[in-house]
């Protein structure tokens, strides 16, 4: 009977039923956390630090007192300060890791380091054009091209590595430059990108596989909660290399990848270092975003040389250390030393 | 019997709730009910329609994903599915798989972060008819579901944390509904001024709750980006980890079906689907709801 009446009821007030399924079994809400969309100067700040907090990977290194600084900076908000102010506090306690790959990021404004402006400039292309490898040198993809120093050197200027490099232009350039005494590759001024086009140029440079530097990467919230070391091997090229000396021109404002490179000639008997220390940038960086919209990113690995040291994040030392000498823009006293290096 | 209830950590008190409803139906109707004749169930057996299933539709859906950003966001994604599904009054089974894709947006604070979403499903369902409570025109079924979906979502702006995969496998206990909403002869009608001629139509109504008993996700692991790029090694996955009986999923399906004469159907669907993976670092988050519509093809 009660049975009856209770298909009935459903069969009658069929749409009432559904309207309180609908109702009862579609609300995520209670499914899901809170909401944490905020402008609040405060919690995009703590969000911020306790994200470093948990993930950068270079404070033992770098001798940075993140509750210190959490402190310092803290103090300095205030409920209802514009979000420009808000940007200035939050970016300078980022610019506090001394990292030019930790960034605040808006849709107004980027914060920065500036590590390449921590010390001189050492690279000035026209001194290169104009006294070097004439206007006539040649482009293939990302390079720029010419024999030196009586048609003896190769002369390989790389400004980027954000382009992925084709195999067509490393093989054109090694084959152009078969015969030389030497290469010199310059990667001054070289901010970084794609760690693959590293290993694309090394692979010309190893007759076999190489194990250049470590790599590990944070793999908890505590500081030296880390994961084990992996090792980051070259493996040579199947078509056309390069076995003689090959020169690696850096600065600071060589950095990121071009850091790694210059990381990985350190274990290549083959290649060397002039020039000014690189600029650091080896742990690659993340990218996330704030409760109220903007976007960051901080090193979250640390690359190791083969001694397993963290150290070279402050910058890979050269091991002909050079600088340009201003007053005589006639010379490139780097290059000089390279040239010199190889004859 | 009772009906089946699922406590869970979070959510004991909407599963008591669901509980409770099942109880008190199953309560009421302990006692008095038109089973299905042993007859009809087996005439039923032998002959189990068969169905080929093509849906389209439209999906609006948000997410979190607590590894890159505490935003939500919110979008709309084109839905299709193909399912083959052997149905009648005492078991049914059925394979889905789908695909959705679409763009969605964090838009809070005048910055529109845009996240290029695809998720492919698989489902496979199997239910039973539970006879104690169903009858000619309201059928229960009881069983169980295994779904595994993959979201493949890419945010530029997120620089190196631009990439994720979400692998969320769940076993699910189900609980069909259908009723027989039939118009049993032609009848005339009049809607306004208008009158018509309605005939009888085989139509069903029916109500499909999954509850996740157990759940597992294969996410990125704590640092979110890939320690694979600084050694120049392809392994995407290869920080990955596997995740089980952590998170909660729950979805629902409420199917209106029209029969035609020629063994096919026509089905217009909501389907509603949340799950949350769990954990407090990379806790991932998503709802979606769907409004579809789908050809049956009879196969039998």
């Amino acid at each position: 009977m009660f049975t009856l009446i209770w298909f009935e009821m459903i069969k009658r007030h069929y749409l009432v039923w559904i309207a309180l399924l609908l109702v009862g079994t579609s609300c995520e809400n209670l499914l899901f956390d809170e909401d944490l969309a905020s402008t609040s100067p405060h919690e995009n700040f703590d969000y911020l630090w306790k994200e470093c907090h948990e993930k950068y990977s270079y404070f033992e290194l770098k001798g940075i007192d993140w509750n210190e600084v959490k402190t310092e900076y803290r103090n300095q908000l205030y409920v209802g300060m514009s979000e420009d102010s808000l940007f200035n506090v939050m970016g300078a306690m980022l610019t506090e890791l001394k990292d030019d790959h930790a960034n605040l990021i808006s849709n107004f404004k980027t914060s920065f380091f500036g590590v390449e402006y921590q010390a001189q400039k050492n690279f000035d292309w026209r001194i290169i054009v104009d006294r070097y490898i004439n206007p006539n040198f040649l482009i293939s993809g990302s390079f720029s091209h010419n024999f030196i120093a009586g048609h003896q050197i190769g002369y390989i200027r790389l400004p980027t590595f954000s382009q992925q490099i084709n195999p067509e232009s490393l093989d054109y350039i090694l084959d152009r430059y078969r015969d030389t005494e030497g290469l010199i590759l310059d990667i001054r001024d070289n901010g970084g990108g794609a760690i693959a086009n590293v290993f694309t140029i090394l692979s010309r440079f190893v007759d076999t596989e190489q194990l250049v530097y470590y790599s590990r990467i944070k793999a908890g919230p505590e500081p030296n909660n880390f994961s084990p070391v992996k090792g980051a091997y070259v493996q040579p090229y199947s078509g056309i290399r390069y076995s003689k000396k090959v020169v690696v021109l850096t600065d600071r404002g060589t950095y990121s990848s071009g850091s790694l490179l210059a990381l990985a000639t350190k274990a290549l008997p083959n290649m060397s270092l002039i020039g000014d220390t690189t600029g650091g940038g080896l742990g690659i960086p993340n990218g996330g975003q704030l409760p109220n919209g903007w976007r960051y990113r901080f090193s979250i690995t640390q690359t190791l040389s083969l001694d397993q040291s963290e150290k070279f994040e402050r910058g890979v030392p050269a091991d002909l250390p050079v600088n340009l000498d201003w007053n005589d823009l006639t010379t490139d006293e780097i290059l000089e030393a390279a040239i010199k290096e190889i004859l | 019997m009772k009906a089946i209830t699922l406590i869970h950590s979070h959510f004991q008190w909407m599963c008591t709730i669901l509980g409770v409803v099942f109880s008190v139906a199953i309560h009421t109707t302990g006692w008095a009910q038109n089973k299905p004749t042993d007859q009809e169930t087996e005439s039923h057996q032998k002959g189990r329609p068969e169905y080929i299933v093509i849906s389209a539709g439209y999906n609006a859906a948000s997410f979190r994903d607590f590894a890159t950003s505490p935003l939500f966001y919110s979008g709309s994604a084109v839905y299709t599915s193909l399912a083959h599904t052997d149905i009648d009054l005492v078991r049914e089974s059925s394979f889905t798989a789908s695909y959705s894709t679409g763009n969605f947006v964090a838009d809070f604070n005048e910055t529109d972060l845009k996240s290029k979403v695809h998720t492919f499903s698989l489902n496979f369902l199997e239910l039973f008819q539970l006879q104690s409570l169903s009858s000619s025109s309201f059928n229960i079924k009881l069983g169980g579901q295994f779904n595994s979906t993959m979201n493949i979502r890419n945010n530029e702006k997120l620089l190196n944390n631009s990439e994720g995969v979400d692998l969320i496998s769940t076993l699910f206990a189900s609980a069909k509904g259908t009723l027989d909403i039939s118009r049993k002869k032609t009848t005339e009608k009049k809607f306004l001024f208008i009158r018509y001629t309605a005939k009888k139509r085989v139509r069903k109504l029916s109500y499909t709750l999954n509850v996740g008993c157990i759940n597992s996700s294969y996410r990125n692991g704590f640092a979110y980006t890939s320690s694979s790029a600084p050694i120049n090694d392809d392994a995407f996955f290869s920080d990955y980890e596997f995740r089980i009986f952590r998170g909660f999923r729950i979805n629902s399906a409420l199917n209106y079906t029209l029969f035609m004469e020629n063994k096919n159907a026509i089905q217009f669907s909501y389907l509603w689907d949340a799950y949350r993976t769990g954990g407090h670092h990379d806790n991932f988050e998503m709802a979606a709801h769907t409004i579809k519509c789908s050809l049956l093809f009879g196969l039998k």
